[in-house]
């Protein structure tokens, strides 16, 4: 399926209409420099996924409580976004449990793990596994291009990204 | 002594705003106000800009709502160039615009009210959410999260893009309904009946229960303002404005967008950012009016499809003239999905609807134009001055929430008076209070032409002008 513009900021792919095993779910806004490198993440995993039909991306500007259902879809996911506690370039992978409590106003966004609570309470489903990539933020000034730690941060963050999504679909 | 209560941010609704009540030195509420504290700008830097830029860049404004300025915005385009559009194009855009209230009102009635409702106004703060809505009522969660679905489904198969979609453009759309994307709504109709009946049952079995909320929730007669057709049946997209008094009676009808540049006027507090619409000739404040499900379901006689024609005449059943209590915006919402829904699968179910002829082209024709559309929350108008280039020289818009803000103002009041006594108050007697601008479901970013979440403050002012209390959440 031909992608709307990916400036555009949100897309799906549909590689398949069947649920996929691997849910890849970006976040992020590319007009605002090093929040948009989820998104660039994203675009790189469609290009990459293309031809596997077990992967579906979906790229959003914030995470609605409406992807719950995608979410309970999949056997998998793996969250994709910047982050403003890390240093700058800093990629880290951490799995994601269902919140305990909800703790935010939860309407408009939603954090993974109230995501997956969500789910959970929605569908009755619980991912096999769930994962949260980050890569440390070193601005979110306006402006559509990545600061130098977050570009050179790249390569290894695609690397990590490629290997989670395999090991998904071994399990 | 006196005192002012601060309810900032005002939670659950789309962008910033603040309550501030108004004590005397016994305690009563003497006056409240409802702030929207955020700026933007639209108007201004659509200056020097082709017209035919307008409807992408309007767009922008909202990322709830933006079908509605598309539309607004490209109907006034049209006026400048003088063109008539196909029908195919209209019909084509009055789905967009009706995928786009089913979706915009999911949002409001099961994400942003349904903690409330469902939950209950004294619930515990930290459960009264979408998360404890789903854990309580997963069944209406999911039928929330499906409704969602649909609405921005068939935007994204119109549009390509589920938010902020360039189709729309000035003399109709970009291009065609293929015959695939035809039948892929219409294997979407039967399962958004099922979850919006759902709603609907769920909401007529507690609406009961909100009965000393329905009294006292901007429960006052004002006039009203929407779209109609001259069949008398809802309309979203074309058709003209009806304006009626409390009582029912009509105003003024078969409003054009023309004559609404002249006949509405925009007052101005200084408490606020959002202006207050009044229609000119009964003055302001006395020519303030509501609009969106409320109003609309009160000017029209007919919805117009089979099954939301019956909810109607049910609506209608509680009152005698228009129903006034801003309680009964959510069953209004239910009302108008179902018609949506219906409505959809009737242009649907037209051949001409996979016609290839959508869009009429021309040039600059007049140096004045206007549009106007139903956006969720009620009626939008766009107004644009150009130079014989096309250059924008000056942009006006009107929107919902500058028209319900006399309302929801007066609205706020009432329920302050009636929950806040002797100068005490609970959280869940200021929840109400909050509860009482949800129903509304105004968006303040479209109403300052500003951006942001929603947080708000309620401020607790004494007769000396000192804070006492102050409530910030955001």
């Amino acid at each position: 399926m031909a992608r709307p513009g990916f400036l555009g900021g949100e897309f799906t792919l549909t590689v398949s209409s069947n649920p996929a095993r691997c849910l890849i779910l970006a976040c992020g806004n590319t007009l605002r420099s090093d929040d948009g490198v989820g998104l660039r993440l994203a675009e790189w995993a469609e290009e990459r996924f293309q031809e596997n039909d077990n992967v579906r991306i979906v790229a959003r500007q914030q995470w609605t409580p409406d992807l719950a259902e995608e979410i309970a879809a999949a056997e998998s996911v793996l969250f994709v976004d910047s982050s403003i506690k890390s240093l700058p370039g800093h990629v880290c992978l951490v799995p994601v449990e269902p919140c305990a409590h909800p703790y935010g106003a939860a309407t408009h966004r939603l954090d993974p793990d109230e995501l997956l609570r969500l789910t959970h309470e929605l569908y009755g489903s619980r991912s096999a596994h769930s994962m949260l990539l980050t890569v440390g933020a070193g601005s979110t000034e306006m402006g559509e291009a990545l600061s130098d730690s977050v570009q050179a941060a790249l390569p290894r963050a695609r690397g990590v990204l490629e290997k989670t999504v395999l090991r998904f679909l071994e399990n | 002594m006196s005192q002012t209560i601060t309810i900032d941010p005002v939670t659950r609704l789309e962008g910033h705003g603040k309550i501030t009540i108004h004590l005397n030195d016994q305690g009563e509420v003497e006056n409240a106000n409802f702030h929207v504290t955020q700026v933007r700008g639209f108007e201004r830097f659509s200056d020097g800009r082709p017209f035919y830029e307008m409807p992408s860049l309007m767009a922008r404004i909202c990322g709830i709502c933006p079908v509605s300025h598309l539309i607004a915005s490209a109907k006034a385009c049209e006026a400048i160039m003088a063109v008539r559009i196909p029908h195919t194009a209209a019909q084509l855009r009055r789905m967009l615009n009706l995928a786009q209230m089913v979706q915009s009102h999911a949002l409001s009635f099961f994400y942003l009210a349904s903690p409330d409702l469902l939950l209950g106004m004294e619930s515990d703060p930290v459960q009264r959410n979408i998360l404890g809505v789903a854990a309580a009522k997963p069944e209406l969660g999911r039928a929330g999260v499906g409704l969602r679905r649909f609405g921005q489904h068939i935007i994204e198969l119109l549009g390509s893009k589920r938010i902020h979609t360039g189709w729309v453009v000035p003399g109709g759309v970009t291009e065609p309904l293929s015959s695939p994307k035809r039948d892929e709504i219409l294997a979407m109709i039967p399962e958004a009946h099922k979850n919006l009946r759902l709603a609907i049952d769920a909401y007529k079995q507690i609406a009961a229960s909100f009965k000393a909320e329905i009294d006292v929730f901007a429960n006052f007669p004002t006039n009203y303002l929407g779209l109609v057709n001259e069949d008398e049946s809802i309309e979203f997209t074309d058709g003209a404005l009806r304006l009626i008094d409390a009582k029912g009676v009509t105003i003024e009808d078969g409003m054009t967008a023309t004559r609404f540049t002249e006949a509405i006027g925009e007052a101005v507090e200084p408490y606020s950012y959002t202006k207050f619409a009044y229609y000119k000739p009964l003055g302001y404040p006395e020519g303030s009016y509501r609009v969106g499900p409320l109003a609309r379901l009160n000017i029209v006689g007919r919805m117009g499809t089979p099954q939301a024609d019956v909810e109607l005449a049910e609506f209608k059943q509680l009152a005698l003239g228009p129903v006034e209590s801003s309680f009964h915006y959510h069953h209004a919402r239910l009302v108008e999905m179902l018609y949506g829904i219906e409505k959809i699968e009737e242009i649907l179910s037209d051949p001409k609807i996979l016609d290839t002829h959508v869009r009429a082209t021309a040039g600059v024709n007049r140096l004045e134009g206007a549009g106007q559309a139903e956006a969720p929350r009620g009626t939008l108008a766009h107004n644009y001055k150009v130079d014989e280039n096309g250059k924008m020289l000056w942009a006006n818009l009107v929107i919902a929430t500058g028209q319900n803000n006399n309302a929801m103002n007066r609205g706020v009041l009432q329920a302050a008076k009636h929950y806040v006594k002797d100068g005490k108050f609970t959280e869940g007697l200021l929840n109400r209070i909050e509860a009482v601008v949800r129903t509304f479901d105004p968006c303040l970013s479209c109403s300052t032409h500003a951006f942001g979440q929603m947080p708000l403050e309620v401020s607790l002012i004494d007769a000396g002008g000192e804070l006492i209390d102050r409530v910030v959440r955001g």
